[in-house]
Parts: C-alpha cells; sequence; structure tokens
C-alpha cells in the first residue's frame, strides 16, 4: 500500500527529488519518442544531447541556446509573478508584439537618428508598448471582472493584426520584399554580438539584468512580498492590507514590461524591421508560458528550464539537419517535461511512505 | 421501557482536553431527546462516537440491549443509525433524486424514484426528484438530507441544529414530521441551541457542560432560563472588575448596519477590555472583518478609532492609526502556513518603521523583530527560518497575539484570543491581554469561551443573529440573562 504524508520538514530533498524524478520520466519518455521517429535512435539522441561538439563550431550553437532561452526567460520571469497571484496573463506574445511596433514607431517619430544612444529610447518603448497592451485585461479584470484569460489571449490577435496593418500601411516598406515589412533600422541601433559570429548578443546580457531586477521585486519588495502571500494565503494578504486590485494592476505592468522589452530587443537584435505577423512571431510567448510553469515559477527555476528546453530545441533542429528526424521531437520533449515536472510537483509538499498505515496515529482529529 | 441506545461512561480525550468525561446518555424508542450545551461542551465529539467518526477511549456502547463498537460511519448506518448533519452535504449541480441515489450508494433507477416520491409523502417532507440542487431552498435541501436518512430505515436518527437555516414556517413542519417518526417508535436526538423550540418538541434533555453530563431534565418543566443556566453554569462574579480608571474612548461603532450584521453601538474605552459573547455563526466574523478594514463599512463614521472616522480605511491605514488585529483563524489568516516566522512578522508590519526603505524590505530588520517577538513572548519555535505551520496551536497563537502586542497598540481586537489552544498558552495570552488593558489600551474581545470574558472583560455585550447587544457591565450580567440573550429568547426570535 502506497500512502501520502504531508512533510513537515522542507529540506533539500524535498525541492530535489520531484525534479530529479521528473528529469528521469522526460528523458525516458523523449527517448522512447526517439525510437518512434527515428532510425537509429541511439546515435540521434546522442547528437540531441551533445550537438554543441558534434557542430563545426561549438560557439554558434551555444549562443543560438542563450538567445532563445533569454527572451523565454525574461517572458516567464515576468508571467511568473502574476501567476503566483493567480492573475492569468497569457497574452505575452501580443504584449511581445506591441513592445516591437512602439519600439519601431519610436524609431520613426524621432526621426530615425542614426546614433547608438537612440537605442535605451527604442528599448523603453518597447517596455512602455508591452505594459500598454497588458493594461487593457488588467483594466477590464478590475473594472469590468472580465477572465483575464480569455481578453489577454485574444488581444495577441489584435496585436498580430495591428503588425499586419503597420507593415502593410503606413510602414510599409520595400514592395519587392517577399513578405510585408518595414524599412530597416540604422545598422548604428542593432544590437551587437559579444562573440562575433554568434547570437550570442548583448540583448542577452540585458534580459539577465532586467531578471535579476524582478527578482529583487519579488525578494526585497512589499509588491513582491504580496503576491507570495497571495499565492499561500489569499484571506492573509487581507489582514496584511494589501488590496487584490493593486495586484491585478501589478502583475499585468510587470509581465507586460517584461513581453516589451524582449520585443523590443528581438526588434533590434534579429530582425532589424518589422515584419508581417506570421513570419515575426514565432509563438516565443506561449513558449514563455510553459517556461514558467516548467520553472515552477521561480526566477531559478526559471532561467533553468529556458536554457534546458531552448537546448533541446536547437538541438532538434541540429538533428533534423543532420538525420532527417523530424524536430517536433522537441516539443514533444517540452510537453513531456511540463507534464512530468507538474505531476511531481505535489511530491515536494507529501512523502510517499510504502507499507500499511499506522492506526495508533490515526483517527485522533 | 429498554432504552434503544444508551452510552454508558463514554470518555474521549484530545491532546490537553477532555472533550467526553464519562458521559451517560440514553435514548429510548419513541422519544425526541435534546443534546444541549454551549460550544466546546463535548456534543460534538459524542456524536462523532455514535457515528462511528471516532473511536471513545473507555465507556459502552449498548444497542438495543447488546454492548456493541460502532468503527465506522458504515458500521453505524449499517446498525440503524441516522444523521443529519448541519452543514448540507450535497451537489448542487446533480438532481434531488441522484443526490439522495449517490448517498446510498445505488444507482437512481424507477423504484428508487418511487422510494423516494413515497418516503416524502409519508412523512410530510414534499420533493421532487429531478429539481435540481441549487435552485432549492435551505429547507428543501434539509428534506434531501432527511428522505436520505430515512431511506437507511434508520431507528435512531439524529439531527444537528436542524433549524439554524429554516424560516420559523419551515421549522414547524419539521418539528410535525419529527413527531411522525418519534410515533413510529423511533429514536430521535435533537442538538439545538434554541431552547424555545428543544422545550416544545423534547421529551428529555440532557446538558453538557466542560465535558460532563451536568443535568437530565424534562425541558417543558423548566423555563428558557433555567435551562441555559444549567448549560452554562452559574460562574462566580469577578469581584474588582468593572469600570475603574478608564479613559477617553478611542474604539466606538455607531448604527453600523450591513446584510449581514447590526450594530446599533458599541464602545471602547482606554485602560478598558470588552467582551462580545456569542454562539459560533451569528456574526463574530462580520463583526471582526468591519473593525479590522477587511471589510470596509457603509460610511466612514460607523468606526471611529482615536477620534478619526476609519470606517472606509482599509487595515494599513487602520494600523497607522494605532489599531492591531487578531483574527480567529491562525492558519491561512493571521500567518501564511508556508512562510517563515520571519516572513509571517512582516505580515502585520508593512507600515512599521524601519521595516522598509526606500520601498525596499529590510530583512534584517524583519528578522530581529521576529526574535524579539518570539523571546518576548515565550514562544518555542526551532529557529525563525521554520515553518509557521510547523508550530503547535498554542505556540503560534501566542507568536501572532505578540506580534501585535510588541507594538503596544493603542486598539487591539481580538477573534477567539484562545480557541484551539492549550491551557499554558491560554493564560499566558489573557494575562498578556490584561496587562495591555492596564497600561491604558483599548481591548476588544470576540469570544465563544464564557469563561475566558467573565475573566478578561469589564463590560459584556452578546452577538444574537448578526444584532450586538447593548453592553453593560460584567458584574451586572449573571449566566442566566447572558444565556437568554445568546439564544435569543429574551426578543423572541426566530430563526432570522
Amino acid at each position: 500500500m502506497i500512502r501520502l504524508i504531508p512533510r513537515t520538514q522542507f529540506g533539500f530533498w524535498a525541492t530535489a527529488f520531484p525534479l530529479i524524478l521528473a528529469l528521469s520520466i522526460t528523458v525516458v519518455v523523449g527517448f522512447l519518442v526517439m525510437v518512434a521517429m527515428s532510425e537509429q535512435p541511439l546515435s540521434d539522441t546522442w547528437t540531441l544531447l551533445t550537438f554543441p561538439w558534434q557542430a563545426r563550431t561549438a560557439s554558434v550553437q551555444w549562443g543560438f541556446v542563450l538567445q532563445k532561452s533569454s527572451y523565454l526567460a525574461i517572458m516567464a520571469v515576468g508571467l511568473s509573478i502574476g501567476y503566483r497571484a493567480n492573475v492569468w496573463n497569457i497574452g505575452a506574445e501580443g504584449q511581445f508584439a506591441f513592445g516591437s511596433i512602439l519600439a519601431f514607431g519610436a524609431y520613426v517619430l524621432f526621426g530615425m537618428p542614426d546614433t547608438v544612444w537612440f537605442l535605451p529610447v527604442m528599448l523603453l518603448f518597447g517596455v512602455l508598448g508591452g505594459v500598454a497592451w497588458a493594461l487593457i485585461p488588467a483594466a477590464l479584470r478590475v473594472w469590468a471582472n472580465t477572465n483575464e484569460l480569455l481578453t489577454s489571449l485574444m488581444l495577441v490577435y489584435v496585436a498580430a493584426n495591428v503588425l499586419n496593418y503597420v507593415t502593410t500601411g503606413p510602414w510599409k516598406g520595400d514592395p519587392k520584399a517577399g513578405q510585408a515589412e518595414s524599412d530597416p533600422i540604422h545598422e548604428s541601433l542593432r544590437i551587437a554580438s559579444i562573440i562575433e559570429r554568434t547570437d550570442f548578443h548583448w540583448g542577452v546580457i540585458i534580459s539577465a539584468g532586467a531578471i535579476l531586477v524582478l527578482a529583487c521585486v519579488v525578494l526585497f519588495t512589499s509588491f513582491g512580498y504580496s503576491v507570495r502571500v497571495a499565492q499561500d494565503a489569499p484571506r492573509a494578504q487581507k489582514f496584511a492590507g494589501f488590496s487584490p486590485q493593486m495586484t491585478v494592476w501589478m502583475s499585468f505592468v510587470l509581465s507586460g514590461a517584461t513581453a516589451g522589452l524582449a520585443g523590443a530587443i528581438f526588434l533590434s537584435a534579429e530582425t532589424g524591421k518589422l515584419i508581417q505577423s506570421e513570419n515575426y512571431l514565432n509563438g516565443l510567448g506561449f513558449t514563455a508560458i510553459v517556461i514558467a510553469f516548467l520553472g515552477r515559477l521561480h526566477p531559478i527555476g526559471i532561467v533553468a528550464a529556458a536554457l534546458l528546453i531552448s537546448y533541446v530545441n536547437v538541438g532538434a533542429t541540429y538533428v533534423q539537419s543532420a538525420s532527417q528526424v523530424d524536430d517536433s521531437v522537441a516539443e514533444l520533449v517540452q510537453v513531456t517535461a511540463l507534464f512530468a515536472v507538474l505531476g511531481t510537483a505535489f511530491l515536494s509538499r507529501y512523502r510517499v511512505v510504502f507499507g500499511r498505515p499506522d492506526l495508533s496515529t490515526e483517527g485522533a482529529a | 421501557m429498554t432504552n434503544l441506545l444508551s452510552l454508558e461512561r463514554i470518555t474521549k480525550a484530545y491532546p490537553g482536553v477532555l472533550a467526553n468525561d464519562a458521559v451517560d446518555f440514553a435514548v429510548e424508542r419513541g422519544e425526541i431527546h435534546a443534546l444541549l450545551g454551549e460550544n466546546g461542551a463535548g456534543k460534538s465529539t459524542l456524536m462523532k462516537v455514535l457515528s462511528g467518526l471516532t473511536k471513545p477511549d473507555s465507556g459502552q456502547i449498548v444497542w438495543k440491549g447488546d454492548e456493541i463498537a460502532i468503527t465506522s460511519p458504515q458500521a453505524s448506518k449499517a446498525l440503524g443509525i441516522g444523521m443529519v448533519h448541519q452543514h448540507f452535504a450535497l451537489f448542487d449541480g446533480m438532481s434531488v433524486g441522484e443526490n439522495i441515489a449517490l448517498g446510498l450508494g445505488s444507482q437512481l433507477d424507477a423504484t428508487q424514484r418511487d422510494r423516494i416520491i413515497e418516503m416524502s409523502e409519508k412523512y410530510g417532507l414534499p420533493l421532487d426528484p429531478d429539481a435540481l440542487v441549487f435552485t432549492l431552498s435551505a429547507g428543501e435541501k434539509q428534506r434531501i438530507e432527511i428522505v436520505r436518512a430515512l431511506l437507511g430505515e434508520p431507528e435512531l436518527l439524529i439531527l444537528d441544529e436542524p433549524t439554524s437555516v429554516l424560516t420559523p414556517q419551515e421549522a414547524d413542519a419539521l418539528f410535525a414530521t419529527l413527531r411522525l417518526l418519534k410515533e413510529e417508535g423511533r429514536g430521535l436526538v435533537f442538538i439545538s441551541h434554541k431552547l424555545n423550540e428543544v422545550r416544545a418538541l423534547c421529551e428529555r434533555a440532557t446538558i453538557l457542560r466542560g465535558g460532563k453530563v451536568v443535568a437530565t431534565c424534562v425541558p417543558a418543566g423548566k423555563t428558557a432560563e433555567e435551562i441555559a443556566e444549567m448549560m452554562i453554569g452559574t460562574r462566580p462574579v469577578p469581584a474588582a472588575k468593572g469600570a475603574q480608571n478608564l479613559g477617553e474612548t478611542t474604539l466606538s461603532v455607531r448604527d453600523l448596519v450591513t446584510s449581514d450584521i447590526s450594530i446599533p453601538h458599541l464602545a471602547v474605552r482606554q485602560g478598558e477590555i470588552v467582551g462580545v459573547a456569542g454562539v459560533a455563526g451569528n456574526g463574530q466574523e462580520a463583526l471582526y472583518a468591519y473593525l479590522a478594514g477587511e471589510e470596509l463599512a457603509p460610511s466612514a463614521s460607523a468606526v471611529r478609532l482615536n477620534g478619526v472616522d476609519a470606517g472606509r480605511f482599509g487595515p494599513s491605514e487602520r494600523r497607522a492609526l494605532g489599531a492591531a488585529f487578531v483574527p480567529e483563524e491562525r492558519l491561512g489568516h493571521a500567518a501564511v502556513p508556508d512562510f517563515s516566522l520571519i516572513d509571517n512578522t512582516l505580515l502585520s508590519n508593512l507600515g512599521t518603521d524601519g521595516f522598509q526603505k526606500r520601498g525596499l524590505i529590510n530583512w534584517r530588520v524583519v528578522r530581529e523583530h521576529a526574535v524579539e517577538v518570539c523571546d518576548g513572548y515565550d514562544v518555542r519555535h526551532a529557529g525563525v527560518t521554520g515553518r509557521a505551520g510547523s508550530l503547535s496551536g498554542g505556540n503560534l497563537q501566542k507568536f501572532i497575539v505578540g506580534r501585535e502586542l510588541i507594538k503596544h497598540p493603542e486598539v487591539l481586537i481580538v477573534n477567539q484570543p484562545t480557541w484551539g489552544v492549550d491551557m499554558g498558552s491560554a493564560t499566558n495570552i489573557r494575562d498578556q491581554l490584561k496587562a495591555l488593558a492596564e497600561s491604558g489600551s483599548a481591548v476588544l474581545v470576540i469570544s465563544q469561551d464564557l469563561d475566558e470574558l467573565f475573566d478578561l472583560a469589564d463590560t459584556l455585550c452578546v452577538l444574537n443573529h448578526g444584532h450586538l447587544s447593548e453592553s453593560r457591565e460584567t458584574r451586572e450580567w449573571t449566566a442566566e440573562t447572558l444565556g437568554v440573550a445568546m439564544t435569543g429568547n429574551a426578543q423572541g426570535q426566530a430563526a432570522a
């Protein structure tokens, strides 16, 4: 007989055991997926696990991993703050798009300055764009009691259409391009690589800095404290005197700000121009939701999860080009990891005990 | 006449409290037997023994002449003991018939439907098996529970506070049903706080106080006042309690009327402890919420703190005026169970000087403060980084009360200061509250424990059906007058 006993002590193993178990499940299931999809599962799995060293230049592959994980991590950390307080912004993709649009808008508005000193202004406008877009579902929730899951998600598609409008309308660039896109921004405003010919650029450092700032907000401000209280004991939040409405506003402001910043960095570092939505938005804002939960809503966990999932994603792309295994294997691994982490989370609060119950200690409640 | 059931010298101890102390209790066939007592007198424990939820430490259960052991709720049901709980256990989205079938562990088929209709007609409990539960009134929901219990063909039916949610008309209909069941030769146990109902309905009454049987009587032969006195006991009136060296009024409530509470007037002066007595569930939570600012009063002037109209202020603004609060629920309200004692120290100190500097929390100061609270108020703990939820009830309560007392608040509002707390800690907490009042603070204590109120309060008032009585000096109250005010007989109030 297997029973679950609530933990009284929360040591290292309370955190580590569920994660090790989840990782093991992911590895086993991931390998089974590989067996089903590949003709040589062993060597392909080996390639997936060690691809940076198999590739011609490891630094290029690591650059891909760092670049991708920086976008995921910063957005996921922003989202996780609200998720802890039961505020469900699932529209980071739209706030990301609006951040890009406003960053480009600032560039146009200020007469397309050709100097690196304008880059901070662009990033600031990206943040403002994300915040502005996030304030819509926040206002609807606070003033009209609308479910923010629905409104924030629907606003993703509105933002995508705004992006399509500006790239085909007011900011339409080269008509001979194969897609609707704006003119590129000046080279001076493109975020530079730290290691040449890799995607490891200064945007990764900016994101890391923003994550540090957010971690400090959670740990050292009364807002961060109120969010932690809200997660564990909503009534205690009232006792302390926190306003639930303020929690909603602040959660959206912070998650919108991070998504908007990610959008502005993406514009400057990756594309250098706005492009019609289906070629510009690639689901980073949605994957960030998965990353937030994979990281158990904790900043350190989120950074680890973002690195891990990016590694598998980039690896799967590499395996696909090397041996024709479809890179959807990465998505399957990602989903498996999510289920495994969520499914084992309860083990951090309960111990598993084998054997018959001890009757003498029960029934006294 | 032989007893259907008799309990002999049932004893059950929980850590720190003897819930049943050699309780004798017997029910005959064709009898409605009232079980009376204050909260915590031991009624629930006795009923848990009967329904198989708990095993007595000692004593005998004799059922129809045979000594037996009731090992589980299923065994209790199989013997022929039916239970109608105070709180309904029904699924709102399902039909009446489905709910009944589910409770009996069977499927809803044609025979089952016919039995439900037959049973409900026979006993005057009209029910439509296809009606969805969420569309029904409290009285109708209770009929479902009764029919469900009756379908198990019980010989003994226990009803726990059955009239607390009913209108007077519904209650009368229920009494007619109960008399019918009695005439069929079943035994009934009727648990209630409403003494006039008990006097009208019940043949005998057993009265529990502090886990012991204090009397068995014929309720119709006693006045409500006499029964109330037996329930509450005659208490020695404290000699020197009462107004002395009292200062200005620092907490006052005037004409606070909302959907769940009505308080014409309440005032607490410097140096005074005012007690609010009442049976659980009569508006204590609402009163606390309006005083602590967790609910806002309809008007600012309804609650005055230190001379400021504070009715529309939240908890932080009221704390800034010198107030402090201790809610009833320790885990999840007064403290976050998964937080450390350090984290929990901040909960009621967000506005306290020194805890925050330029918007950032100074955790070093919070930690020092947590240590001071634990050292100063005898909180035994394994370290201030340990979880609050791992502390014993008494130690956690000392921490929660100490966290407020260390601020030396000018006004302290406490809801159930020693509920579920061991004797030693309870005495400690009461002494601390007295010391605070002596030093010139105004203290309001909401409590169900009358001994505690007689010990602490200078002035007492009673909360009954959300209505707060006038306050009088503690020495002017007797157990009788207090009991009558708590059970609502004085105003002849039926269920509100």
